[in-house]
């Protein structure tokens, strides 16, 4: 039996990596896949909590579905609005869309 | 008949260099763990929990610091297939499913779509910001704070237990019905918001924008 801390352990860790890569990159897209890393990491801390924890009522696995079901939509709408931004500056980097900053 | 081959284009090179470094840091790992696994101090369950756990976090450092944009994408895809066999050693084969479906079908081809029809073709390597310095200090002071909590707290040693199928669609559509409605109706939204959105810019590409 593997102990629980080994799967805490690597969602720390992929958690971690994932929030560098949305500090880091530029491109709109490597952020949304560093975000697609962070939430892959939240699923694997619900999941082992249920699993391992929560025998009866297994919340945690709901929760997790439900997670990949907000991811998928958020990549689907983020990356028309991606598109979008594409179209209009010729480049798909965050700092690009400033018309905001006053 | 060697001059039927084709000659070694790019991508040759680049999967050829990127298997050689994969061999290269993968194989002593491999051979450690099939030591530590005939030495007895580790289970079979808890390799398999090692080698998946090395996918994963090899693909996603991939995702996160390679420069040529589709390459990161490739890398991405390791990890959640890493990430799968990650749920399959949790016990759920369920969501093992829905994940290779989901990400391995979905999130992937949208991802590498929106690549190809923005920057891929002209400029596949991207610049990462200034910030990279910060970036790292702040990641590594999450993780470790992360990692020194949960190592500190007393977790006892609970035992994982399998959730039949039955109990688990019971779970989710009677206990949790009006979430997965709300879900259904999110997903609803942001799709038909997102063809709007792509749809409204090729019109405006066509007529030319005023």
């Amino acid at each position: 039996m593997i102990p629980i801390e080994n799967f805490l352990v690597l969602a720390a860790l992929l958690f971690a990596i994932g929030f560098y890569g949305v500090l880091a990159r530029r491109s709109a897209i490597l952020i949304l896949m560093s975000v697609e890393l962070m939430l892959a990491a939240v699923a694997i801390n619900f999941i082992a909590f249920a699993t391992y924890m929560d025998h009866d009522a297994f919340s945690g696995l709901i929760f997790a579905l439900f997670v990949i079901t907000v991811a998928a939509a958020e990549v689907g709408l983020a990356l028309g609005v991606v598109l979008r931004l594409f179209r209009e500056r010729r480049t798909a980097n965050v700092d690009a869309a400033n018309s905001l900053k006053w | 008949m060697f001059d039927r081959l084709p000659l070694p284009s790019q991508f040759d090179r680049t999967i050829v260099a990127g298997g050689t470094v994969a061999g290269l840091a993968g194989g002593p790992i491999l051979v450690v763990l099939l030591g530590l696994m005939i030495a007895g101090t580790i289970s079979v369950a808890e390799m398999v929990f090692y080698l998946a756990a090395a996918v994963v976090l090899a693909g996603a450092l991939g995702a996160v610091l390679i420069k040529n944009i589709v390459h990161a994408s490739l890398a991405l895809i390791a990890t959640l297939l890493g990430v799968a066999g990650i749920y399959l050693l949790l016990l759920t084969e369920f969501l093992a499913l829905v994940q290779i479906l989901v990400y391995g079908g979905g999130v992937i081809i949208l991802l590498l779509f929106a690549l190809m029809m923005t920057n891929a073709q002209d400029d596949p390597i991207v610049q990462d910001g200034t910030q990279k310095p910060f970036a790292f200090g702040v990641a590594a002071l999450i993780g470790g704070v992360f990692i020194a909590a949960l190592l500190d707290a007393q977790w006892g040693s609970p035992t994982a237990a399998v959730v039949p199928f039955r109990d688990f669609g019971m779970r989710l559509f009677r206990d949790f019905s009006v979430p997965v409605i709300i879900v259904a109706i999110l997903l609803d939204i942001a799709f038909t918001g997102a063809f709007v959105n792509a749809r409204r810019a090729e019109a405006e590409d066509g007529e030319g924008r005023s």
